[in-house]
Order: structure tokens, then sequence, then C-alpha cells
């Protein structure tokens, strides 16, 4: 009796042991490398990860912030490992990871949740790689113009159209003894890139730029040429960008930001993450500021082009065990605009700008009005077609390093422009020979 | 089984346990990214043998060349300004009786800092907008305050200034500990023959430091290849490669273009450079170099 009792109670513990530990108990865990940044990483625990955890039973999302994520991740990735969510800066790296089969397609949850619907057309056609969708937007960005509103006003200025406009300004801002832009490449030297961009976008147009990305067109026509023709004329012959190409060079984020603010430059050309900085900037200033997007340089000008800019992406790991779960993670997201928007104000949207269909009354009282405004306008301009082409969102890896480390090779004058450009062309035909190409939806 | 006890086979055993480690986490690991050289991996997929390709390109390739030629500049600079104010200081400073050690500790603190502080402590006194000539500048002084980090002609001689600042404190201690073990006597003797104070430096203190001078001379060839931190930090190889060394240049090939095949290629000519340095130094040493 005495060892049949003890034999149904060492059973009955056994059992509940496993029972207890089985999955019906347990949740998924679903682990997020992110990049760490003091500033973000609570905003995205507190406001994501823990809003997220309380919302259901069944998946606990820990996110975990690396530093020199791209590093860590690569390393981990290869090995078989690494997170359930893969975040990576840009499509160039979902394509290198996808090619390798580490990644997950995410077709079926695409499919199964509508995400195609939920995401701004260009942002989802980004992460279609071999006609399966692989990485989803995390953040959206472009180009803009900054300028100092106060002093435009005090002295008569407007915002330039055309190209004749826009030198004509630059000269009145130097001769009132200021820089024309706030910039520096210090502590990012691809920076080079974003001048690029626009300039490529702004001169040549969208057009002949979509046409080069898909192989319609040479990086080294007359019309690229050209371009960067003129951005070289107005970086190193009338030093637009903090006074000269050496001044350029020497300044870093905090520099070209109190610049700005302090009246030593009139305007700054940078992408829309910097909104949060220039708010805090202008915050003790009697100043005001605002933006504009960076005009058509042509003669005739135009309809301004906003420039189509991913800043991360999100995808699931080939290795994961939980992608089912992962999706339900990033599908969290992309449902729920409300978490999206108040993450994205903590930074003034600078960060976590999931593109997703915002309108008007999507946004409460607490935007800032110039970011609504950015918002709205993006969403209007690139749904007419005003829309162009970021390098480090289009461009294959080798090409996309060379048109803004060898940009330097043109500014010191040590290459020529149509050089620079044939080798560029180069590249680019080698990252076709190889497969290369970052997917661009049909424009 | 008396051979396997024997006292010079058991030395074996204490260091079979570092060496078994080392053979893990270091020379495997070593050869296997040397093998990369032969190959187009790019860091993420497949890896396809492509022969002697990426040797080939290298010799092609204007950047790597303009590296090659930096990295011979930055050794020649290393081998003889730190080295010649290294034991100019070292020597007059063994004269010194009171307070010496303040002054070796002050030679000695550049070293002491890490690199990203000793390159932005530099960054900032040469600043555009905030720096000393800056500061002069505004002050109505003619010049024209322009960092010399971003200037193409200057570029390379101001990283490696930095560099050179942040390194000559070492070579004075060591310069320093070789002179205190030259015998006194021999100072003793050339005074009273009247020597001068260089002629004690060149025919006592140079000769009895040889063996110390003769090495920093080797880790100075040896160092001078793989250098990245202070072009990295300082300049990232800019502008217009005009302070690209070979160690730059490495990285942006693996970790920005993500032509790792191509990046191992080049760690391999660096690997190379340095079994021959090493070799040569060995030769000179059984040819019965004091060294």
């Amino acid at each position: 009796m005495f060892i049949k009792n003890y034999f149904l109670k060492l059973f009955l513990l056994i059992f509940s042991i496993i029972f207890i530990s089985s999955n019906v108990f347990s949740k998924t865990t679903v682990v997020w490398w992110a990049e760490a940044n003091a500033d973000r990483d609570p905003v995205f625990q507190a406001k994501l990860a823990d809003v997220f955890n309380a919302s259901q039973n069944e998946i606990e999302l820990v996110m975990e912030f690396k530093e020199g994520l791209n590093d860590v991740l690569r390393t981990a990735m290869v090995a078989g490992e690494g997170p359930d969510i893969v975040e990576t800066p840009g499509p160039s790296y979902v394509k290198e990871y996808q090619e390798a089969g580490m990644l997950q397609s995410m077709q079926g949850y695409s499919d199964q949740y509508g995400w195609k619907d939920l995401l701004l057309p260009w942002s989802y056609n980004a992460g279609v790689f071999d006609g399966e969708f692989y990485s989803a937007p995390k953040t959206y960005e472009t180009m803009v113009m900054l300028y100092n509103k106060t002093l435009f006003e005090e002295k008569g200025w407007s915002i330039p159209t055309n190209l004749p406009e826009y030198e004509a300004l630059a000269a009145e801002i130097k001769a009132a003894g200021m820089n024309v832009f706030s910039y520096g490449s210090t502590g990012w030297q691809p920076t080079h890139e974003h001048l690029a961009g626009m300039y490529l976008n702004s001169v040549a147009g969208p057009d002949n730029f979509y046409k080069a990305l898909i192989g319609e067109k040479k990086w080294n026509d007359p019309e690229f040429v050209s371009a960067v023709e003129l951005l070289r004329k107005h970086m190193v012959d009338e030093g637009y960008w903090s006074g000269s190409l050496e001044n350029y060079y020497a300044l870093g984020w905090d520099d070209f930001h109190a610049q700005f603010g302090n009246r030593g430059a009139a305007m700054m050309t940078i992408g829309t993450w910097t909104f949060g900085a220039t708010v805090s900037t202008f915050a003790d200033k009697s100043d005001d500021w605002d933006w504009a997007p960076f005009p058509n340089l042509t003669a005739e000008g135009g309809d301004p082009s906003y420039l189509l800019a991913l800043g991360t992406t999100l995808s699931i790991n080939g290795s994961s065990e939980n992608p089912d779960a992962a999706a339900k993670v990033m599908d969290f997201i992309f449902s729920n605009k409300a978490i999206v928007l108040d993450m994205a104000n903590d930074f003034n949207f600078g960060e976590f700008v999931v593109p997703l269909k915002f309108s008007a009354s999507d946004f409460g009282d607490n935007v800032n009005p110039k970011v609504k405004r950015y918002l709205i306008e993006f969403a209007e301009e690139t749904g007419k077609g005003n829309y162009g082409y970021t390098t480090w969102t289009f461009f294959p890896a080798d090409p996309g390093v060379h048109i803004w480390k060898d940009m330097e090779v043109v500014w010191a004058g040590d290459i020529s422009v149509e050089d620079y450009m044939y080798d560029h062309e180069k590249l680019w035909e080698k990252a076709r020979k190889k497969n290369q190409l970052l997917p661009v939806g049909k424009r | 089984m008396k051979f396997f006890l024997s006292k010079s086979f058991i030395a074996w055993y204490f260091i079979l346990p570092a060496f078994v480690i080392h053979l893990l986490v270091v020379a495997t690991p070593s050869v296997l990214s040397l093998a990369l050289c032969l190959t187009d991996w790019n860091g993420f997929g497949k890896i396809n043998y492509v022969g002697f390709e990426n040797f080939i390109e290298l010799f092609d390739d204007r950047y790597f060349k303009k590296a090659v030629k930096h990295n011979i500049i930055w050794t020649v600079i290393f081998l003889t300004v730190p080295i010649s104010l290294a034991l100019t200081c070292a020597y007059l400073l063994t004269g010194i009786k009171k307070g010496q050690l303040i002054y070796r500790l002050v030679f000695f603190f550049p070293y002491m800092l890490a690199s990203i502080i000793s390159c932005q402590i530099w960054k900032y006194i040469v600043h555009p907008l905030h720096g000393i000539v800056a500061w002069f500048s505004k002050k109505g002084f003619d010049i024209d305050p322009v960092s010399p980090f971003t200037m193409k002609e200057t570029s390379l001689y101001a990283v490696a200034f930095v560099d050179g600042w942040h390194f000559w404190g070492f070579l004075v201690v060591i310069y320093i500990t070789g002179m205190y073990q030259v015998d006194n006597s021999l100072y003793e003797a050339a005074d009273i023959e009247g020597a001068t104070k260089f002629q004690k430096f060149r025919y006592i203190t140079l000769p009895m430091i040889r063996p110390i001078f003769i090495f920093t001379l080797m880790i100075i060839i040896i160092w001078s290849i793989p250098t990245f931190d202070y072009p990295w930090i300082l300049t990232q190889g800019g502008p217009a490669y005009s302070s690209e060394v070979l160690a730059t240049n490495l990285y942006s090939h693996a970790f920005e273009r993500f032509n790792v095949g191509y990046s191992s290629a080049i760690g391999t000519l660096m690997f190379l450079y340095v079994i021959i340095i090493v070799g040569i130094f060995g030769i000179l040493r059984k040819l019965g170099w004091e060294i």
C-alpha cells in the first residue's frame, strides 16, 4: 500500500511539473535586438515592449539593446544564432541576409495580416526581394531644408524654387556674413551621400534617377555628371556648407546644430531625423525655424521631390523558432497607429516613424505642427508621384559606399566628375552582374 | 616513457593549456580568415573560391596603393620623430636628479589615455570654430582656423602627430630603463677623458642600449602596419583617402562594402609583411647581430 501510494505521489508530482512547465502555461519568447541608444531605449521598452507584453498572455517580447548592432548581429546570424526579430540599417543589409538564406519570407504573414494595405506602398515594395516580402520598414525619413524662419522674415528672403533663385539666395546670405547651410561630416563620413542624393535627384530629376536604378540609364550620363559638377561647385568653389569644404569636414552633429541655431548659417540641409534635435536647439532661442522641401535645381524649377528613405528595417531570422510570434509582434506595431505616433512623437518624429498611412485626424494636439505638416505633405506629395530616391535605401553596398567615399576625391580635385561617375557606373554594372540590386517599386 | 617525463619535455606539459587555447582562439581563426583571401565571401552567404582574383584586383586598386604608400610614410615618421625625441629626452632626464619622476609621468601620461580621448582632445584643439587657432583668429590675429585633419595635404601628418604625441612617452620610459642599466663607471672614465655630453651619448649610451633600441625599431616597423585607431577616429582615412592606411582600407572593404574576401587579401599581405620583418630580425640575430 505504502509502495503504491509512493509511486502514485511520485507520478503526480512529475506529471504536475511537466504540465506546469508546458506551453500551456509558459509564454513564447520573442527576442528583438535593437541598436543601443540611451535616449531611445527606455521609450522602446516602456511604450512598446511593456505595452505589448501587457496586451496579451501568449508572447513575451524581450528587447535587447546592443552597441554596434550591425557587427554583433552579423556574427550571430552567420553562426546560425541571433534574435527572432532582425533589425538592420536598411535594404542593402537585408539583401545580403536574404541572399544568404538567413531570413524567413514574411509573405505569408503579410498576406495574413494585410500589411501591404497598412504600409505606404513604396516602403512595402522596398522590402520585396525575389517576389517575396522579407523586410518591413521600422522608420522612414526624407531630406529637407531647414531654415531660420525669423531671419528669413527679417531679411525678406524666400524659399527658392529653382536654381537661379537658389544661387541668388546663397549669394545674399553670404553677403550678410553667414554661411548658406550648416552641415558637417565629422563623426559620420557618409553625410556626403545626403547631399549627393539631393543634387542627383533635383538636378538630373527623379525620373532619370529611377531609370539609372533599374539600368535604363547610365550613371555617367550627362544629367548625373552635371548634378555632381554642380554639387562640387557649390561645395568647393562657393563653400555653401559651413563656409568651406574643410569646415564641412570638421563639423559634427552638435556643431552644425549650434551653428544653425546661432545664426551662423541661415539654412541646414538634413534628414527629418533631426526634427527632435532642431526643436531642442531652438527651444531657448528667440528665433523660430521651419522646413521646406529641397528645391528643384534646374533653371525652370518645378515641383520639389521628397526623397524616399528607410531608416531601419525589421525581418524574421531564418533560424527563429518562433516566427509566428515574431510576426504577431510586428503586426501589433503596424496595426496600432496610436502607439507608433506616441513613440515617434517622443522623438519629434525623428525616430520610429513607421510608414503607415497617416491622415490628419491621426495626430493629436501634442504633435509639433511643423512635424505634422511634414508627415501629411510627405504622404500627399509622394502619393502624387513627387518623390525621389536616397542612395542609402536604393543603392547596393559597393556603389553605395563609392558615392560618398569617392566624392571626397572629386572635391579634392584628384579626379574629374566624369571619371568619378564612370567608376560609379562600373560598380553598378558589377552589382547588376552579381544580382545585388535592391528592390525599387515601379515609378 | 622516460623520454616523456624528461625535464625538457615536461615544460611542454605546462604550456599545453595555453597552447591549446591559443590554437583554438587565435591560430585557427587567423588561418581560416587568411584562407578567405582566395574567396569572394561577402561576410554573409556562400563562399566561392576565386583563386588569386582578389590579389590581381588589389594590385590594380589605386587606393590600396595609396594606403601602402601612407603606411610607408607612417613607418618612416615613427622611426624618426618619436625615436629621436624620446632618445633625447630620456638622455636628458637621466641627468635630472630632482623631480625626475614627475617628468617621466608627464611624458608617459598621453600613453595612458585611451585613443578616443587623445583624438577628441586634438580635434577640439584644432577645431575651426572652438579651437585654439579659432580663438586667436577671433582675437584679431590674421590666421585661418582650418583643422589640419580636414586638408588632404596635412591630414596624414596631423594624424601621425597625434599618434606620435601619444606614443613617444612610452619610448622615453623604455629608453630610460635601458639607460639606467648602463654601467656608471663608463661615464666616469669618459669624463676623465674629457668627453662631451654628445660623445658620451654617441659612444657609450647608444651602443649600450642597442638591444632595446633595435627592439623599439622592430616594434615600430611591425606596429605601423596595422595602425587603425588614430586614422579611423580622426579622419576615417579621409579626406579623399589622404590619410587612408592599410587597416582603414581593409575595414572599409570588410564592413562597409561587404567585400570580406578582398579585405582578407589585404590582411594576408599585411601578415606576410610582418612575417618578413620578424624573419629578417631573426636572421640578423642568427648572424650574430646584438639585437
